[in-house]
């Protein structure tokens, strides 16, 4: 799976400072860190990018591409920032994101085809996130075909299916890993990605990592072509390469439904069965998921 | 071709609590069915029904409130006794006296007061604190001491104080009731928590009642949940029976102060709700939606 760092956000207060100061160092320190964790792009999130749009967004971009070769994932909701961004990416950027929101069909989608870049389309319309899997479907094949109208096709669009915290609805984090495998079926030659650390937003800090590694390789083994991840979570980077086997095939095992015997297993992969039986709905989550 | 009513099967079963000591001791859930299933399966205890009765005169009640107890405001044991004439199965003991906002009293004057209502009485004894979280500490764990061997079912213990309360309790052998405020989520964390060190079949679940209008539909939802996960799907971590304290929440409502007429039905609507959604026991303040929820419960109305 392509990993997206997601480290480079405005929100982090860290990044926020170094943006106002425009002191190099944070951001160059985060690329290289994630660049060196083996993430295969660089997320940089703007937010709504309010103040000074271009010149922040250029700047940004440029003091990224000054310690890494990787192509950058330009996040933001301000077209004017993103068109900025576009503009000064060396490597063949990814438009992170289109929607079928009105505004975004008609301000985001036209900067794809323009720059002729990769772009997310996620299924937010103007109604907020669809509720169920059939309003998924509907809202994606919808934006997708105006996307192809306007020149994009299939194989430059990264569906994303939103992400929803397990602690909020458990329900939906199990019909995305539904959608992303009728995906290949419904729109073939699209690629795929989530913003994977939603999954675990709202749960305490230090139980983030095993929600979002375990919700990884249950989308992946759906077909989910890359995640905007926290690359520097080196369990999650050796999950994805495929170093950890018995875990992987673990979670595949507690998907299908065969019987587990927990005793004989170790506290490690105990978690990762917990988990996976929370991330399925199959047990009701709450904070203390692997203490019961 | 012969119709055949569709049966659900189960694979859990509510935890039965058994609360009061001796003859007093009356058995609480256990069923293996959804609320009113008798066509699936069976249910072991019918729900329970209690009356409030305060430690001491109550403030801000309504004067057709106050009027099937006004000889007894003033004396806890006499409206226990009172309440359970009016035919409560059991009484919910309130000591608003120890509220840190109120008058304050302290943790013995109102374990005494427990102690006095329990032995006075031929029937299980419930006793919420204030709920104030440090204050309930002293008081709960106070009473818990002074009543040894009784049994009651004593609470509410939360998130931030379960610790020491559910360790008096067991020490001293009684049930508690776990509340969490209105989320599944939280609920089930509570009960993960307690469950390490305390036994399931003496602990009793309050994910807090709203009245109608007042966000019933979020308790009914988390009750109904809550039965579906622990009696039909078998997490045993979801099986202790459900407390419903509602007469005190319709009672702060506009309406139910408008009118006695309004008030009453007010009460009683969202007991037989909070009933459907699978409350093992109902906290009321009226005895004529006792009078109802009985008839209900027998299958009279
Ligand atoms: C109904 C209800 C709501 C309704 C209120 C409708 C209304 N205004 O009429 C709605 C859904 C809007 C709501 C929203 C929220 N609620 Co609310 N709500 C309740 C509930 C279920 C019943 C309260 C009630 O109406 N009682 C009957 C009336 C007659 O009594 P009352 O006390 O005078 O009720 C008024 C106040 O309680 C007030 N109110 C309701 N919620 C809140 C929350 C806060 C922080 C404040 C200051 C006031 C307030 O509105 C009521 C009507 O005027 C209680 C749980 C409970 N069983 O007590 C939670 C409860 C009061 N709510 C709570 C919370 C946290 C919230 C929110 C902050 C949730 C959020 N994260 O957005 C918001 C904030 C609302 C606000 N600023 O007023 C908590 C308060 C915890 C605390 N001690 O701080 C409670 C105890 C439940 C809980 N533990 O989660 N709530
Ligand atoms: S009566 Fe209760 S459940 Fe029905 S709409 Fe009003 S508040 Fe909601």
């Amino acid at each position: 799976m392509i990993l997206i760092g997601e480290s480079i956000h405005i929100i982090s207060k860290h990044v926020n400072d170094a943006v106002k100061e425009r002191n190099p160092r944070v951001i160059q320190e985060l690329a290289k860190a994630q660049a060196d964790a083996g993430a295969d792009y660089i997320d940089l999130n703007l937010g709504p990018a309010k103040r000074d749009p271009e010149e922040i967004t250029q700047w940004l971009v440029n003091t990224i591409q000054g310690v890494t070769d990787l192509p950058i994932s330009v996040d933001t909701l301000n077209p004017v920032a993103m068109e900025a961004g576009l503009k000064t990416c060396k490597k063949r950027p990814l438009l992170n994101s289109a929607s079928g929101r009105t505004d975004s069909k008609e301000l985001m989608l036209p900067l794809a085809k323009k720059y002729n870049t990769d772009v997310v389309i996620s299924v937010l319309t103007d109604k907020g996130c669809p509720p169920d899997i059939d309003s998924r479907i509907e809202s994606i094949m919808e934006t997708v075909a105006l996307a192809n109208e306007l020149g994009i096709p299939n194989e430059d669009i990264w569906v994303d299916p939103i992400i929803l915290p397990v602690s909020a609805d458990q329900k939906q984090v199990r019909e995305a890993v539904e959608f992303v495998g009728m995906l290949a079926d419904l729109l073939p030659g699209v690629k795929s990605t989530v913003g994977l650390s939603n999954v675990s937003n709202g749960t305490p800090e230090e139980l983030r990592g095993i929600l979002n590694r375990t919700y990884m390789i249950m989308l992946g083994r759906n077909g989910l072509y890359s995640a905007i991840a926290d690359v520097l979570d080196k369990e999650l980077v050796r999950l994805n390469r495929g170093e950890l086997p018995k875990i992987v095939d673990l979670i595949y095992k507690t998907m299908d439904g065969e019987p587990i015997d927990l005793a004989s297993l170790s506290k490690q992969e105990q978690d990762y069965v917990k988990t996976t039986k929370v991330l399925m709905a199959e047990t009701l989550y709450s904070h203390a998921w692997l203490e019961s | 071709m012969e119709y055949k009513a569709p049966v659900e099967t189960y694979s859990g079963k509510a935890a039965e609590v058994a609360i009061g000591k001796g003859e007093k001791v009356l058995k609480i859930g256990g069923e293996s069915v959804l609320p009113f299933h008798f066509f699936e399966g069976k249910i072991e205890n019918r729900p329970r029904l209690a009356l409030e009765v305060l430690d001491s005169e109550p403030k801000g009640w309504t004067e057709w409130e106050l009027k099937p107890y006004k000889d007894v405001l003033a004396d806890p044991v006499a409206w226990a006794k009172k309440s359970l004439e009016l035919g409560a199965d059991l009484i919910c003991l309130r000591l608003v006296s120890t509220d840190p906002a109120g008058a304050n009293a302290p943790a013995d004057k109102a374990a005494a007061v427990v102690k006095e209502v329990a032995s006075a009485i031929k029937s299980p004894v419930i006793v919420y604190g204030s709920g104030d979280e440090t204050k309930d500490i002293e008081v709960l764990t106070k009473v818990a001491e002074v009543c040894a061997g009784e049994n009651l079912l004593l609470g509410p213990v939360a998130k931030e104080n379960y610790e020491p309360i559910a360790k008096a309790a067991l020490d001293h052998g009684h049930c508690i009731i776990a509340q969490s405020p209105l989320d599944i989520n939280l609920e089930k964390e509570l009960n993960v928590k307690l469950l390490k060190s305390f036994p399931r079949e003496r602990i009793v679940i309050d994910p807090l009642s709203s009245a109608l209008g007042y966000g019933m539909e979020y308790s009914f939802t988390i009750m109904e949940r809550t039965k579906h996960i622990g009696v039909m799907f078998g997490d045993n971590t979801m099986q202790m029976p459900i407390i419903a304290d509602l007469g005190s929440e319709c009672a702060r409502t506009k309406q139910a102060k408008e009118s006695e007429k309004q008030g009453l039905l007010w009460e009683s609507i969202t007991a037989l709700s909070l009933l459907l959604a699978g409350a093992n026991i109902l906290v009321l303040r009226q005895p004529e939606s006792l009078k109802l929820m009985k008839e209900v419960i027998e299958g009279k109305i």
